[in-house]
């Protein structure tokens, strides 16, 4: 579309109501808004309409808060009118808000706040509701809803079915957001109030999961499959996180490929941590953590029956940035050249037992380079594969050109 | 911004050794004791930390109730004074089992230290040491010379680079040369 059609609609329409707008302004908001922060034309349209209409003091146009707008498109800093569905109520955390909860339409859904102060009708969970003027702001990088009281509020009587639209974990963003994944993880709770965690994942991606506890809710079952409906999207820390509290789970069938994504980082491993090597666990089910030397477990205390594992704690580092990764046995075992039977066969006759292991295997990778790949978590890169990188005559030609060539 | 909860561990920047040789400007980063101390290499970047490869040529023992090693470390370049004392038991005792000569692949601080005579040194304290083959020698020299060309390339737009001009008065052509040399006794 072009821009000066838009700067001639607007200018009629403020024209109309007896302003006198200068086009050439119009147009360079429009511009800005368009070219430099990639908002597309009718948004601009409309914002630009909204926004002179306010400075010259017409009603009636632009401010679209009478317009009925699909959820999906609204943004934090607009009036906006919209007709949802109440899909979940959640206890209000102060006395000055009088409710919270995820309103939704066939596009979309949001959190929305009714201030006390609105003296807004309650509204009810799997009504349908028409929001006049209500505003959206950003609430913790989330749009937000809130019903003031400018707000008109009035109830829909048809009740149109509404299905939730799936979005893939990969594309979540901070808000509220339906999946469709599987549980691939079931964490141990860390706290009191959790009911619990761990990790959700579809083709796309991994996310983690939280149930608090107190409404109700049940678990998940580890590997099930579940349609996840509405569930809020925090983010922490630059991580998302989906609280379920919010959302409706129904178990679905099938089963889902799980997506990993992987990071790749290539680099020298610069640092073997203590407690890589051979290593003994905890034998309790569920347990696994790693024993102290003298066979300790931190939960389940003096286990004479632990049993053995392999693993690598180190740093893998590109002169640019120091990386800690954690490889699992598999991984180890392709790398070193020692088995886990091996591995405790030694450390079984060697006098120096276990730490003999640590030792070789620190002077077999200590120094040298290799990529690995696999899944980052919690500042971790969990390894699925390491290879030693190999010298490339090609690299060494270009680096000379580099080094050598003509000044630039 | 990053969040200050989160410890960062210092990356071990790749160095050759005429690079290192002529470092002789250091400062701590911040006023408390365990603030970390930085030296700013010649090509424009701090660092407290650096991983080199090279052919440990020779070892010594010295010292009678505080013992340590000192070693030489040689690359295309030049050599490293390396050395590894009783605050660094692991490294220390890496260092006595290896026999010279032997490719070497070090991790270190680097440290300046002022002779009596006014000379200025740069060692490097080895936080860990194990021996390596030729291939992760050339791999090494190819690393090093790909961040030191990296860091040229940035000369004279970075904070620590522009520090390192006022210090040294660096020319990144000369460097170059450097690189260039280091990579041309790489045997393909």
């Amino acid at each position: 579309m072009n821009l000066s059609e838009v700067t001639e609609r607007i200018s009629r329409k403020l024209e109309a109501k007896g302003a006198q707008p200068d086009r050439q302004k119009i147009e360079s908001r429009l511009r800005r808004l368009v070219e430099e922060f990639g908002v597309n034309v009718d948004e601009a349209e409309r914002t630009v309409t909204g926004d002179l209409a306010r400075e010259y003091n017409v009603t009636g146009i632009g401010s679209s808060s009478t317009e009925l707008r699909p959820i999906h498109e609204i943004v934090p800093g607009e009036w906006v009118t919209i007709e949802g569905k109440i899909v979940a109520l959640t206890p209000p955390v102060s006395p000055s808000i009088a409710q919270t909860g995820i309103i939704a339409d066939s596009s979309g859904a949001i959190r929305f706040v009714t201030w006390a102060r609105a003296n807004a009708p309650a509204m009810e969970y799997g009504h349908w509701y028409r929001l006049e003027s209500a505003v959206v702001d950003e609430y913790k990088g989330a749009p937000n809803l809130k019903i003031h009281s400018g707000t008109t509020i009035s109830r829909v009587e048809e009740d149109t079915p509404l299905l939730p639209s799936i979005t893939p974990i990969a594309e979540l963003k901070p808000g509220v957001g339906s999946v469709r994944a599987k549980v691939v993880q079931d964490w141990d709770t860390s706290h009191d109030r959790m009911l619990q965690t761990g990790l959700l994942g579809d083709e796309t991606g991994t996310i983690k999961f939280v149930i608090w506890k107190g409404d109700d809710k049940d678990k998940l079952d580890l590997d099930a499959v579940y349609n996840v409906f509405y569930a809020t999207v925090d983010e922490y820390n630059g991580r998302l996180s989906l609280a379920l509290n919010t959302a409706m789970y129904i178990a679905d069938e099938g089963d889902i490929e799980v997506g990993r994504t992987e990071t790749e980082i290539r680099g020298a491993l610069v640092h073997i941590a203590p407690g890589s090597g051979l290593i003994k666990r905890c034998p309790v089910e569920g347990c696994n953590r790693t024993l102290s030397r003298q066979n300790y477990c931190p939960v389940h205390e003096i286990q004479p029956e632990f049993r053995y594992d392999l693993r690598l704690k180190a740093v893998l580092d590109d002169g640019i940035r120091a990386k800690n990764v954690l490889m699992q046995r598999e991984v180890v075992e392709a790398l070193t050249g020692i088995t886990l039977e091996e591995a405790v066969s030694i450390a079984e006759t060697n006098p120096l037992g276990m730490d003999e292991i640590f030792y070789r295997i620190r002077n077999t990778v200590l120094g040298r380079y290799y990529t690995c790949s696999g899944s980052e978590f919690g500042g971790r890169l969990l390894v699925n594969s390491c290879t030693p990188i190999v010298f490339e005559p090609a690299e060494l030609a270009a680096l000379l050109n580099r080094a050598g060539g003509e000044p630039a | 911004m990053k969040p200050q909860s989160t410890f960062e561990r210092e990356p071990a920047r790749r160095v050759f050794a005429s690079e290192l040789r002529e470092t002789r400007y250091q400062f701590k980063d911040g006023d408390d004791e365990k603030s970390p101390t930085y030296v700013i290499l010649p090509s424009g970047i701090r660092s407290n930390r650096i991983f080199i490869v090279g052919t440990l040529t020779e070892k010594q023992r010295q010292g009678d109730q505080n013992i340590f090693y000192r070693g030489r470390v040689v690359d295309p370049t030049g050599t490293f004074f390396i050395m590894a004392g009783s605050y660094q038991p692991e490294a220390m005792q890496q260092l006595a089992r290896i026999e010279p000569p032997a490719f070497v692949a070090v991790v270190g601080k680097p440290n300046l230290y002022t002779t009596p005579e006014g000379n200025c040194l740069v060692s490097v304290r080895v936080e860990s040491i194990a021996v390596v083959d030729r291939e992760t020698r050339d791999l090494w020299v190819l690393d090093t010379a790909r961040e030191t060309l990296d860091r040229l390339d940035a000369f004279g737009t970075t904070d620590d680079s522009k520090k390192a001009q006022e210090e040294y008065g660096t020319q990144p052509d000369l460097y170059r040369k450097i690189v260039y040399d280091a990579l041309s006794q790489v045997q393909l």
